[in-house]
């Protein structure tokens, strides 16, 4: 019987120009990312299931240690990194500027571009804090994709601390509510949201406020908009001035076509507490990648310190590089070896070699 | 940058017409077989109502309208900024009344559920902690329960006069469904003017001030 050729569901394999056009991707990320100070951290495949952030816990890919204990292969690198800045890396002194680039495994059927394995390419910073680390990030996030050659791409960005006090106004005291009205807004469901608050009895500004955000285009995106619908509200308008000062310090860069704001966006707010952002491209459905801010995660590894981090997914990033014709390999073809004798062939291949050259081995007279 | 539009040449069709044709949106004429067809600002996609979603999620189309219940069947990665009020059905349970199913009557410990809405089903049963066996068929649903292919079904009513025709009641509602305008997440950024700009054609077909009620409601 002849045996299966089928790879499982959800297996990735890249072979020929594939694979070549997805190195080239990485290569280029991976130098933007060495080029801002950052050093290459190589987390290991698998961990114990607990490490992993508790929302993935459905996903993982588990599997008994010798031990006994629940192991998972990594399903993102964000906990990994931290963990390690905590334990292996505890005596090096923050902040921590380090990048990633590898596969990581999801239980879930393949979707919008992406297999249940896909390779993510992301920096953490570890200790960064305040605006400027935020536009640390934000450059890095842009220059990635100008090093790419997508001409046309845009990073929505928003702020966790936006929504949080308005759940919280809002008077939605359960996690389902939460969830619900969150869930609402990152499909941008006005009914939904509605639906959520159903029953809340906070106060109208943050009802309103949190309906407004999915149906009215100028408060989602317009600082100056939301900032009067949220009048009151002080932790939202914290927020907002935080993203104000990044808007313009953005604006000074001359940087403002690359970005927008959207002031919906959540990206899980379990986890991150002040910017978060998406990034999109001209050409694909998806979101290419994204980060936040998370300053509580490296409080669980025992060792407390701001973050930011940001990643792009490779995935994604060369479905779009192929629709737009780019990372063609500049390669010169091969020059083909085949001397008098087998002796010869190998000694003229090698005076190639050493010159730098690629050769196709005839090998036989 | 001409949005593309995909619709489904369906039950939501005269009301889709007659929406965009209200706000002078353009909308091409009914009588081509071209599946691709550019009228005015917009380029239109005519496709099943269940790959609605699909389209639009994967970005091929920009915006889309379908029906609820296909969005609730295909769990897409969408934004549905807008209920566009038509097109209005309820996806129900239906059983032979002699079963007894509903208020409150017991349920067998192995249901068998005809329906063409698989994922609504499952998760509908699975909310109340049933089993189910889900037969899955592409229409004439109706007819599965008096041939002993189904315990019940699951489906869209309109009038419920299909049900009754074929000896069938509605024992549970599972959603009221209408029509929704979904879009693209990266298209809602990247052409973020003419999205806007066709969002606000739109509510103001419906009017607005119905729209914001609806949300006061939380309807």
């Amino acid at each position: 019987m002849r045996a299966r050729l089928q790879l499982p569901q959800g297996a990735s394999c890249f072979a020929l120009e594939e694979a070549r056009r997805r190195r080239a991707i990485e290569a280029r990320v991976v130098s933007v990312f060495g080029g801002w100070g950052y050093q290459e951290i190589i987390p290991p495949l698998f961990d114990e299931a607990v490490t992993f952030d508790p929302s993935l816990a459905s996903k993982l890919y588990t599997f008994t240690g010798r031990e006994g204990t629940t192991l998972a292969l990594r399903p993102d690198f964000t906990s990994l990194v931290a963990k390690i800045a905590a334990g292996r890396l505890a005596h090096v002194e923050a902040p921590l500027r380090l990048y990633y680039s590898g596969e990581v495994v999801r239980y879930e059927p393949p979707r919008a571009g992406r297999q249940s394995e896909f390779h993510q390419m992301g920096l953490e910073f570890l200790g960064g804090e305040g605006p400027a680390a935020d536009l640390e990030i934000l450059a890095i996030a842009i220059e990635c994709l100008e090093a790419l050659g997508v001409a046309e791409f845009v990073l929505a960005i928003g702020h966790a601390g936006v929504l949080t006090p308005l759940l919280d106004e809002a008077g939605l005291t359960s996690d389902d509510s939460r969830r619900a009205a969150v869930e609402g807004l990152g499909r941008r469901d006005p009914k939904a949201v509605g639906q959520a608050l159903e029953g809340a009895r906070g106060s109208e500004t943050a009802r309103r406020g949190l309906v407004g955000l999915a149906h009215d285009h100028g408060i989602r995106q317009s600082l100056d908009a939301s900032r009067a619908a949220f009048a009151g509200i002080d932790r939202a308008l914290l927020a907002l001035s935080e993203l104000d000062l990044i808007i313009e310090a953005l604006n000074e860069a001359g940087l403002q076509g690359r970005v927008t704001i959207d002031l919906s966006e959540s990206r899980g707010l379990d986890y991150y507490t002040g910017l978060v952002f998406r990034i999109y491209g001209r050409g694909l459905g998806f979101d290419l990648g994204g980060g936040g801010r998370y300053d509580s995660l490296l409080g669980r590894f025992g060792r407390p310190m701001k973050a930011i981090g940001f990643m792009l997914s490779l995935d994604r990033l060369a479905l779009l590089v192929e629709r737009l014709g780019g990372a063609a390999s500049d390669e010169a073809p091969a020059a083909s070896v085949q001397g008098p004798t087998l002796g010869d062939s190998v000694r003229d291949a090698r005076v190639l070699r050493a010159r730098g050259e690629r050769v196709l081995f005839g090998g036989r007279p | 940058m001409r949005l593309t539009v995909a619709l489904s040449k369906g039950r939501l069709m005269a009301g889709t017409e007659a929406l965009f044709s209200s706000v002078g949106l353009g909308f091409p004429p009914q009588d081509t077989r071209r599946l691709i067809v550019e009228a005015g600002d917009l380029r239109f996609l005519f496709i099943k109502d269940m790959d609605v979603p699909v389209y639009v999620e994967y970005g091929v189309a920009d915006v889309g309208v379908c029906g609820s219940d296909v969005l609730l069947e295909a769990g897409s990665d969408v934004l549905v900024p807008l209920d566009l009020g038509y097109g209005r059905c309820r996806m129900v349970v239906a059983a032979p009344p002699e079963r007894g199913f509903g208020g409150g009557g017991e349920w067998p410990p192995a249901l068998r559920v005809a329906t063409k809405y698989a994922r609504v089903a499952r998760e509908f049963f699975e909310g109340r902690g049933l089993s189910t066996e889900i037969v899955a068929l592409q229409g004439s649903v109706e007819i599965a329960p008096s041939l002993g292919l189904s315990d019940c079904i699951v489906d869209m009513v309109e009038t419920g006069r299909t049900l009754r025709e074929n000896g069938l009641v509605v024992v549970e509602e599972i959603a009221a469904t209408s029509a929704r305008l979904v879009v693209n997440r990266a298209s809602d950024h990247l052409n973020r003017t003419g999205i806007a700009a066709l969002l606000d054609r739109l509510k103001a077909g419906l009017g607005v001030a119905a729209t914001l009620q609806n949300v006061d409601r939380g309807a």
